[in-house]
């Protein structure tokens, strides 16, 4: 309280100093002149009284300074004069101050950008109260890297949902539905138990949840909707709660509006929520039923590890539901939410943000070089104001004031460098980054941007702050102080290791690119279009009309010109959503199944006869599918060579019959074997596959696919036909249509986008680096040019020269390169697993980044060694 | 020779102008220097100037307050009255002064004694 009063009355004195410096004048006036009056009634003349009143009063300028110290803030006085003089000293020289800003600002700018990317992935809480307690949980499969669960043991578990506070379920993924209005839209549903708002703690901003009756199988149809469809396309509607949405050709209430803020935990997107509706009887009767997702919240004060435990008993008895071969492969898992969200990203984006700060720490030193060259100029200025009275503290301070000037400038610029950069993020960065959408420059990054810039001005400023001015300064000399020149070559050798090390690191992801977009597909890409189709349930209900909508679709384009092939198929390879089953469950004629174990995954897909040639997969063996094949009585098969040798090793598999999915429906006879194609993503082993003749089978579903075209013609004109065409059948379809190429490139945007930026950010590094080496052999040839004069003068040649000031600088370059490598050596360990198809220890790699470097350094040092060989004796002697 | 005078000791002159207050009313900066003087029988060397930091000081912990009045002979000059939470301060102050004093006094006599 007391102290609170002061702060306020000196605050009070900080803001009035003129009033107050008035008031006081008049007080000390007044006073003296009492003073004087007395002594003047004691006899002594006017001017002797004056003389006697100021000798009793004491100094009245110190009197003053002693007061005015005790009315305001001292401090915040001396930085506003620190500021006041910094900003003079920068202004004085602004080609310093841009070099220093700018720098600044790169490195700082670059890190903003990334961390406003990473920070929603690593650090930033999840839209849901309490995230830290929101845990995925369930069974990982081979098949299923995400935890999932199954029907009939969920809807048992719930019931007692053992170390959970409470737990809900989902749908995988979102499904589509159609709103069948006016104005007809596809929209991603969720479909959710009425547990699934409370466990997040999710609560509509309008409206309210689902209740357990309107999440039973025949209830009636309630929906949620999101905060972007209530606006988009109810306008905000207030009254919306009254209303009734068409929904796949059912009415459907609206129940609530969800908050804006809300996603779903899988990060699929979502425009509405519907219950989920799960038949109890239904799941047991088809067990293990539906494939869920489900979430959890821990209870409070337990962790992920009990939960763990605690499911233990109920896993060992949902297992024993499971099929056999599968028992060994399923594991028990639970995982934080954000773990789930961002595990394919979580190493990418530490390893950025560790890069970025790198390039910071790089402009730093910069920086602190710029500095120290700077304070041999200002040598004299600091003795002369340390002889004047200065400690050494308020030396420092005003050091540090200025270095934290610099900083802030700095840190805005970089903010404005950061906002640029972050479009270039998002225009680079691939589909799936998750809420890369989301990241922009808010209030919690910018805090961070200064909290960034304060700290490199701490790093920066304090090796130029403690630098203590000789008192010999004064007499006029120029001395050359040893220790600030090792100091500068250690700065620079410190940069050199941080660019080697990423430019190595760079190297590494950009030749693991190139293999990656090199890798054999086993298709041709090259003029191939793919056009994507995906039918609404509400107006293609059934196969047999799905399937009538793609043959009339394939006959249509293959009656286009300059047109060789069209095929269709439910999946397109090398990106791994095909289907796919266990190799235990095939079949062979006369063979028992496999004993043990799942055998690893099959896939398959559903392709009609021009497939093949479409994509121009050779058949290495029999045939391919033909249009006969398409009738019901035939069930023909196509293997991939691995899967031929796999199933029937040193066989003529042509002719033998098979029966897949675990003796479920007919044999089948194989007719041919294809070669192998990538079917698993770029990098990933692929998986051996079969192919099943696309017609009306009930393992095979038709409501989205894919058409093939290949075609000589130029692409954008046969993509607008191949538009026309789909939109003569049905106006209403969201189509997407690609060429080839672009779908296989799409593959490697992820470790594109790793690579870009990486080199990005090693460039950066190498070119600050270039300009620090550039300005410290500046500048110590600047200060030896006497002794260069005096060699010079002495019989030295130009070359004698050169070699001296480069054999001085090779000395700092090469132990900084040394201790890149080493660092570099350990990095690239951490980059093992975003690699592809080479060694993290790539001897080659490594040593092309150290050439680079090395190249780099020394042409920055020529330019001013040059200088050093020009320095005419005559003038260097008379040099100061 | 000239008795030595004694510097007032830090802290001590924050007690001495609250009691000059508090013992003759409200007073502008020179009449408490005076006073003092008068009081201490020139014992104490007061640079006058000092005061004005001290009386800051105590005004900032709303021991005294100021207004601007007219002197004796018709001069402005700023007048400081003690509050009542100076008051209050000036007791406790000077309790513990004295506690102070005589244990100085008694550890004094004791090594005198000695």
């Amino acid at each position: 309280m007391g102290r609170l009063r002061i702060f306020a009355s000196r605050l009070l004195g900080f803001f009035h100093k003129r009033h107050l410096d008035e008031n006081l004048d008049g007080e000390l006036r007044a006073h003296l002149q009492l003073l004087a009056e007395e002594n003047l009634r004691r006899g002594m003349t006017p001017q002797e009284a004056r003389y006697a009143a100021r000798r009793e009063f004491g100094g009245v300028e110190q009197t003053k300074e002693l007061y005015r110290e005790q009315r305001g803030l001292p401090f915040l006085d001396t930085l506003l004069q620190d500021l006041r003089f910094a900003l003079r000293t920068l202004a004085k020289r602004p080609g310093f101050a841009t070099v220093a800003i700018l720098t600044l600002a790169l490195g700082i700018g670059a890190t903003t950008a990334v961390f406003s990317v990473v920070d929603r992935l690593l650090f930033r809480s999840l839209p849901y109260p309490h995230d830290e307690r929101l845990v995925s949980f369930g069974l990982l499969a081979p098949i299923e890297r995400n935890e999932f669960m199954l029907g009939a043991s969920y809807v048992d578990f719930r019931k007692e949902p053992g170390p959970f506070e409470a737990v809900a379920s989902m749908a995988p993924g979102s499904a589509d539905c159609d709103v069948t209005e006016e104005n007809p839209i596809r929209l991603n549903c969720g479909v959710v138990e009425q547990t699934f708002l409370p466990t997040l703690g999710v609560q509509p901003i309008l409206g309210r949840n689902f209740m357990p009756e309107e999440d039973r199988p025949n209830a009636p149809r309630v929906a949620l909707l999101s905060y972007s469809l209530w606006k988009s396309r109810f306008g905000g509607d207030p009254g919306i709660l009254r209303k009734t949405l068409s929904l796949d050709g059912s009415a459907t209430r609206i129940i609530g509006v969800l908050p804006s803020s809300f996603e779903m935990p899988t990060l699929s997107p979502a425009d509405i929520l519907v219950p989920q509706a799960l038949d109890e009887e239904q799941q047991h009767k088809s067990a293990p039923g539906a494939v869920l997702r489900t979430f959890a919240r821990l209870k409070p004060g337990s962790n992920v590890s009990q939960a763990i435990a605690g499911l233990q008993p109920w896993f060992e008895q949902a297992i024993q539901g499971a099929p056999p071969e599968f028992r060994k492969e399923i594991h028990l898992s639970v995982r934080m939410l954000r773990d789930r969200q961002v595990q394919d990203v979580r190493l990418a984006s530490w390893i950025l943000l560790g890069s970025v700060f790198a390039v910071l720490l790089v402009a730093c030193t910069n920086v602190a070089n710029l500095l120290l060259v700077r304070a041999t100029g200002r040598e004299r200025e600091l003795a002369v104001r340390a002889a004047l009275g200065a400690s050494r503290a308020r030396l420092v301070r005003q050091a540090l004031t200025e270095s934290l000037l610099l900083g802030l400038l700095g840190g805005a610029t970089g903010c404005w460098v950061a906002a640029l950069l972050l479009r270039l993020f998002v225009s680079i960065a691939p589909e799936g980054i998750p809420r890369l959408l989301q990241a922009n420059l808010d209030l919690r990054v910018v805090v961070f941007t200064f909290g960034v810039a304060v700290a490199s001005a701490i790093i920066f400023g304090v090796a130029p702050a403690l630098n203590r001015p000789a008192p010999e300064v004064l007499s006029g000399k120029q001395t050359n102080s040893p220790a600030r020149s090792l100091l500068r070559q250690i700065l620079v050798s410190a940069q050199i290791a941080i660019s080697l090390v990423l430019l190595a690191g760079a190297g590494l992801l950009l030749r693991s690119l190139w293999n990656l977009e090199n890798v054999p597909t086993g298709i041709d890409a090259e003029k191939v279009l793919t056009e994507t189709i995906a039918l609404g349930n509400y107006r293609y209900p059934n196969a047999a009309e799905q399937i009538a909508f793609f043959t009339e679709l394939e006959g249509r384009l293959k009656r286009l010109p300059g047109v060789s092939a069209v095929g269709v198929s439910d999946s397109l390879p090398p990106a791994g959503q095909m289907r796919s089953t266990i190799f235990a469950a095939i079949e062979v004629a006369g063979r028992p199944l496999l004993a043990e174990g799942t055998g690893g995954m099959v896939g398959w897909r559903a392709v009609t006869p021009d497939y093949f040639s479409a994509l121009s997969i050779p058949i290495v063996q029999g045939r391919g599918f033909q249009q006969e094949d398409r009738l019901p009585s035939e069930n023909p098969i196509v293997l991939s060579e691995t899967l031929a040798r796999a199933l029937l090793p040193n066989e003529n598999p042509i002719g033998k019959q098979l029966r897949l999915f675990r003796m479920q429906g007919p044999w089948r006879t194989v007719v041919g074997v294809a070669a192998d194609v990538k079917n698993n993503g770029l990098a990933a082993g692929s998986d051996p596959e079969f192919y099943l003749p696309w017609k009306n089978d009930p393992v095979v579903s038709f409501s989205s696919a894919n058409v093939i075209l290949r075609t000589r013609m130029n692409s954008k004109a046969v993509s607008a036909w191949m538009r026309g065409e789909t939109a003569g059948l049905d106006p209403t379809l969201p189509v997407k249509i690609e060429t080839m190429s672009q779908r296989v490139g799409r593959l490697a945007d992820g470790p594109r986008f790793n690579a870009v930026l990486l080199s990005l950010f090693a460039g950066m590094g190498v070119l600050l680096a270039a300009i620090g080496i550039y300005g410290v052999v500046g500048f110590l040839v600047a200060q030896q040019t006497r002794e260069i004069g005096v060699r010079m003068a002495l019989g030295a040649t130009p070359q004698n020269i050169l070699k001296m000031v480069l054999s001085n600088v090779a000395r700092w370059t090469i132990g900084g390169a040394a201790l890149g490598l080493l660092g570099a050596w350990f990095c690239a360990r951490l980059l093992e697993s975003l690699l592809f198809e080479v060694r993290a220890h790539d001897p080659f790699l490594l040593g092309l980044a150290l050439c680079v470097l090395l190249a780099v350094a020394f042409l920055a040092a020529w330019i001013p060694a040059r200088r050093a060989m020009r320095v005419d004796p005559m003038v260097a002697l008379r040099y100061e | 020779m000239a008795p030595p005078r004694g510097e007032v000791l830090q802290g001590t002159l924050d007690l001495i102008v609250l009691k000059t207050l508090d013992a003759m009313g409200p007073l502008h900066g020179y009449g408490i220097a005076q006073r003092i003087q008068q009081v201490s029988e020139d014992l104490l060397k007061l640079n006058q100037g000092t005061l004005y930091p001290a009386l800051l000081r105590l005004e900032q912990r709303a021991w005294i307050s100021s207004k601007w009045g007219v002197s004796d002979n018709n001069r402005k000059a700023k007048y400081y009255s003690l509050t009542r939470a100076g008051r209050k301060q000036l007791a406790s102050e000077a309790e513990s002064w004295e506690r102070m004093a005589a244990v100085m006094a008694r550890l004094l006599a004791g090594a005198a004694g000695a």
